[in-house]
């Protein structure tokens, strides 16, 4: 009886042992993009196999985008804040509520086209295959997605 | 005399019966007084009501009690049957294939949890429209 005990929780022991080894081992690479200091970047980077040279260009272009991707987010920020001003101040169309729509229309469009430009620029950084697998991925993400305008609202 | 044999009472009785007439038989036993008074003996008290259901339910009660639970028959198991060699091996390997598939299955979900939230936080860092607003 002694022996069976010792048989059974020497498999159970072994059991826990072996998923926790797993784990650990198959979830290193996880931990190690969360740790790093750019954590997307990083993922970037495995994801799309790049080499450091081809990883340090892309993190400068992205350390260039982010500034002009600011500021248009305080551009849009205050145009949505005008557009709900002027909405709730009147219960018909007005030239003003015309014109901010059309600025609001043009600032969304001077944001994708910044957007583009930056994957285009990436994407060129890339491998050609893994460029083409960038673009398509980020493309589907952002203009080919209702979620923008979902959230707009 | 004996009663009739028609009960299992009354083939104890007979039995008694045929030994005291036995023993009274032999020689130089003159308990005549007892061989009397067992001879004209008379065990004709009823059986109480239910008696044989009653005997049946114990017989039956008794067996139930005596049938082995799960636990019991796991127990017995572990003892008597793990310890072999190769049923203790392949209990083992196992219980090993077992901690290895779950750990590789649930690193997996996790890792692709991680990796979909860093993609996410890459598109939202570079998508204005995508920034959640209050």
């Amino acid at each position: 009886m002694k022996k069976g005990v010792v048989i059974l929780l020497l498999g159970l022991a072994l059991a826990a042992a072996a998923y926790g080894c797993i784990y650990f081992a198959c979830t290193s690479s996880a931990r190690n993009l969360e740790r790093s200091s750019q954590p997307e970047l990083a993922w970037l980077k495995e994801e799309f196999k790049l080499s450091d040279s081809e990883f340090q260009r892309i993190c400068q272009l992205h350390e260039a985008y982010l500034p002009k991707c600011a500021e248009m987010c305080g551009m849009v920020e205050a145009q949505n804040h005008r557009v709900k001003t002027l909405l709730a101040a009147t219960n018909q169309m007005t030239a003003e509520i015309e014109s901010a729509i059309g600025e609001s229309a043009r600032l969304r469009g001077q944001c994708q086209r910044n957007m583009l430009q930056h994957f285009y620029e990436v994407s060129r950084t890339m491998p050609p295959e893994q460029g083409r697998r960038y673009l398509a991925w980020v493309q589907e993400r952002t203009f080919l997605t209702s979620e923008g305008m979902m959230q707009e609202k | 005399m004996c009663p009739s044999p028609f009960s299992l009472r009354d083939s104890v009785w007979r039995g008694v019966c045929n030994n005291v007439n036995m023993s009274m038989n032999e020689p130089g036993n003159q308990d005549a007084a007892l061989g009397k008074l067992l001879q004209e003996w008379r065990a004709d008290a009823p059986l109480p009501p239910h008696f044989q259901q009653d005997v049946w339910r114990r017989i039956e009660g008794a067996q139930t009690s005596r049938a082995p639970s799960v636990w019991t028959a796991i127990a017995r198991w572990i003892g008597t049957a793990l310890p072999r060699p190769a049923l203790a091996a392949s209990y083992v390997a196992i219980l090993l294939a077992l901690g290895v598939t779950a750990g590789w299955t649930q690193a997996r979900q996790e890792t692709a949890r991680v990796k979909g939230e860093l993609g996410e936080r890459y598109i939202r860092a570079l998508d204005p429209y995508l920034v959640p607003r209050q």
